[in-house]
């Protein structure tokens, strides 16, 4: 396992890579190697993804962050707080290569296993499964049950299904006593929640002895045997007290879960510091903590495991599952969402020719997409699951009905239709502990800023560099697909953090109190400048219609609209603009039947006083 | 109107600018401009002899309405401009260089300006293109100049006498020039005697 250095966004979060997806945030991380904390790596955001655990300071985060990548880890454990010391989510390394025969040689032996179990420092809150597995060296079943929404039998889940493949294409056993086909969701969550249980009494066995011996230290514990404590493990399903060596319930045959993890480990807290400062592409010797301060532990724990059994990394370069009614005319189809298809006239089916096939593969098409539509949107953990398909089919249609509707649609709508990337960086609520509005304004602010800063989508570029707050809202809000909408007071908070996150966004209050939104490097004198550089302009090109005005000397008048489509801001920016121009002396104003139009200042231009004052 | 040259008044280059009718919001562009009026306006009646402005005849002049832009300055602005006129420099105006005329009816002597009557308050105006003190010492620089210290002239001949034609107070308001010889009996150096409409002046 190595800490891996990170590349950061512009709103100093970590860049995503294709396919990957935050899952928590979490502010006032520190991170510890080993025992050690690492200097300069104390105060951060801990962001959680579907491929990697990323830590990124709070100062200077270009410098001092890391990630880590979800396939190098071997297995985590938490660890509550306790006293002064900070719940902590430790993170062991995969072993190597070359030490992998050597543990599983490992497993095999009792005496290896036992000697581990002897440390109860080492791993407290798993022990009971530690213990025992010996006599079951080889990985188990799936042994998980889900129930039947209809009669609530409890049905085993299909061995063959996986929960990292499935899709709601995939064809479920129906329930054994009633006959009714369970919803996909019910089996998905059943079968994660299975895996989940599994995972760890595994992982554990895979340990190499040798890293095993690295993080254990000999302390008063170590003599006492974890059996003499008397803890038992209650079942979470029947509430049955069972004896803590035992890994299934006695009575209902549940797993257990691990115990409670109330043996807070004190010894290393405070703890010494970590000698090297820059930590970025060493290897990590044995385990990695991070030491949340200010809570969201739990969570981060959670949603860690559940990123940790899905293995979405694994699915990068996965074929797509071929689903059961499209058979094997397409197997090979390039597509990542094979559900959503727009009918091919070229395809090689041959079961229907000319019009009647084409009209039969549009109907089969649609049928499909009803059916991932009414799957989806049953359950939010579904959409969650098919959130990718779901996507594809929302472009999908909204490129449709974007050629069916006039060509001359407005840019935004473009933008609006590219709403994939934004969902998946976007922070939500949901990916943050409870209670913490801080942090998920400052998630906001920084959402915000890579929205606005994303070149893909260009959208401050686009209006100029400039755009009204509102403008903003609007269409942030609409490309996060009515959900997780942000309020407009938390996003005017947002945006007020930008200056203090020291992001390349600013809000800009207009003196009529019109807030925008600009880039940190633009100011009025540039506007000014362009302003006044569009005026010379304005005095070299001869006017169109003969002008009762000296136009060599004043040039012409420019009304906001005219400004609006110059500079490519919105006309509300431009007014303002305008008059910010006016504010500071160097345009004039025209009030007059065509309305307000702007000039370059000729009257409080020195050059012309001394003109006037000739005449008296 | 008193007299008319027929030589057309030359505008300022800003008379043309089309902003320059607008009343500006930016306080120092507004005072520039308020500036520019002040001199146009005092050119303008200095141009034409004029010396009471009725607002709502000068309303229908060049002098507010230009024609070729298509631009009028309207009868409320235009007060505005008088008001700024009417301040002194310190008040943050234009040096009192207007004053209203309140009472347009006791002015109803002279007659041929009598047009500014009856339409209410600041209607008509004073132009001080000259203020009084300065209208008195541009007369004693004239008595001085032709030798007429000690002698007795009326007021009739100070205006349209043949003796100051080519002066510029030749044809001036008579009540400014009464103002004007106020002064210089406040200095000590005129006597003005005489009843309403036969003031005779003696100079010291």
């Amino acid at each position: 396992m190595f800490f891996k250095s990170l590349d950061l966004t512009t709103a100093l979060r970590p860049l995503l890579l294709p396919d990957e997806i935050l899952l928590f945030v979490q502010d006032a991380v520190g991170l510890y190697e080993g025992k050690y904390k690492i200097q300069n790596y104390q105060s951060g955001h801990a962001y959680l993804t579907s491929h990697r655990v990323c830590y990124v300071a709070t100062e200077d985060p270009r410098k001092y962050s890391v990630a880590i990548d979800l396939k190098e880890i071997d297995r985590v454990e938490s660890q509550a707080g306790f006293l002064k010391s900070s719940p902590k989510v430790t993170i062991y390394s995969k072993p190597q290569k070359k030490k992998t025969d050597k543990s599983r040689s490992a497993t095999a032996s009792p005496a290896v296993a036992q000697q581990s179990a002897l440390h109860p420092t080492h791993s407290l809150s798993h022990l009971p499964q530690t213990n025992l597995p010996q006599s079951s060296p080889s990985p188990k079943p799936i042994n998980a049950t889900w129930i039947c929404p209809i009669c609530s039998f409890s049905n085993p889940v299909p061995s063959n299904f996986d929960p990292a493949m499935a899709s709601a294409a995939t064809n479920l056993p129906p329930c054994l006593a009633c006959g009714i086909k369970p919803p996909f969701t019910t089996v998905l969550k059943a079968a994660i929640n299975a895996v989940t249980s599994r995972e760890f009494p595994l992982l554990n066995l895979a340990v190499s002895p040798a890293i095993a011996q690295d993080t254990r230290q000999p302390n008063a514990n170590a003599s006492i045997s974890p059996f003499g404590s008397g803890e038992t493990v209650s079942c979470p399903r029947c509430t049955f007290v069972n004896h803590p060596s035992l890994v299934e319930c006695e009575i209902c045959g549940a797993p257990l879960s691990a115990g409670s993890s109330a043996n807070a480990n004190r010894v290393d807290s405070p703890a010494p510091l970590f000698e090297q400062s820059h930590i970025a592409n060493t290897e990590v010797s044995e385990c990695v903590k991070l030491s949340f301060r200010a809570g969201g532990d739990k969570t981060f724990y959670e949603r860690l495991k559940g990123a940790l059994v899905q293995r979405k990394w694994l699915l990068q370069n996965a074929p797509p599952v071929p689903s059961p009614s499209q058979g094997a005319s397409s197997p090979g189809l390039p597509s990542p969402a094979p559900s959503v298809e727009i009918p091919l006239p070229s395809a090689p089916r041959t079961s229907g020719a000319g019009i009647a096939g084409l009209e039969r593969r549009g109907l089969e098409a649609r049928r499909k997409n009803e059916l991932v539509i009414g799957n989806a949107f049953e359950d939010l953990e579904a959409l969650m699951a098919s959130a990718k398909q779901i996507v594809a089919l929302a472009e999908t249609l909204a490129r449709e009905s974007g050629m069916t509707t006039n060509e001359g649609s407005p840019e935004t709508s473009a933008v609006l239709s590219e709403s994939a990337a934004a969902l998946g960086m976007v922070t939500t609520k949901d990916m943050l502990s409870s209670g913490s509005e801080s942090l998920y304004l400052s998630e906001l602010a920084r959402d915000l800023a890579e929205y606005l800063t994303d070149d893909r989508k260009g959208i401050l570029q686009r209006e100029g560099g400039i755009m009204s707050l509102i403008d903003l809202w609007a269409v942030f809000n609409r490309s996060r697909n009515g959900v997780e909408l942000a309020s407009p007071s938390d996003f005017q908070k947002a945006a007020e953090l930008w200056e203090k996150l020291k992001l390349p966004v600013r809000l800009r209050r207009f003196k009529s109190g019109l807030l925008v939104v600009q880039r940190y490097d633009w100011s009025d004198e540039k506007t000014i400048e362009k302003l006044q550089a569009w005026m010379e302009e304005l005095r070299r090109v001869p006017p169109d219609d003969p002008v009762p005005w000296d136009w060599p000397l004043f040039g012409r008048a420019v009304t906001a609209q005219e400004a609006a489509h110059r500079f490519k801001w919105s006309v509300g920016v431009a007014a303002e603009e305008l008059e910010m121009a006016e504010d500071r002396g160097v345009l004039c104003r025209e009030e007059g039947i065509e309305g307000l139009r702007f000039w370059h200042n000729h009257i409080s231009s020195p050059e012309y006083d001394d003109l006037s004052r000739l005449v008296i | 109107m008193t007299t008319t040259t027929t030589t057309p008044f030359p505008f300022p280059p800003t008379y043309n600018f089309p902003p320059f009718f607008t009343p500006q919001p930016n306080t120092t562009t507004r005072h520039s401009q308020l500036e520019k009026w002040s001199s146009l306006i005092q050119s303008w009646c200095r141009h034409h002899r004029q010396y009471r402005l009725s607002l709502i005849d000068a309303v229908e002049t060049p002098l507010f309405h230009n024609a070729a832009l298509r631009k009028r300055l309207d009868l409320r602005e235009a007060r505005a401009i008088i008001d700024w006129m009417a301040k002194s420099e310190k008040e943050g105006g234009g040096g009192r260089r207007a004053e209203w005329i309140s009472d347009a009816g006791g002015t109803s002597s002279s007659g041929s300006l009598g047009n500014g009557v009856g339409q209410g308050p600041k209607a008509v105006a004073w132009i001080w293109w000259r203020r009084p003190e300065e209208w008195a010492d541009v007369l004693v620089e004239w008595v001085e100049g032709t030798g007429q210290r000690g002698s007795v002239l009326t007021v009739y001949e100070l205006i349209h006498g043949e003796g100051a034609m080519s002066q510029e107070f030749h044809g001036m308001d008579i009540d400014i020039m009464l103002r004007s010889l106020n002064v210089l009996v406040k200095r000590g150096k005129a006597q003005i005697f005489g009843g309403e409409g036969q003031e005779g002046v003696k100079f010291f």
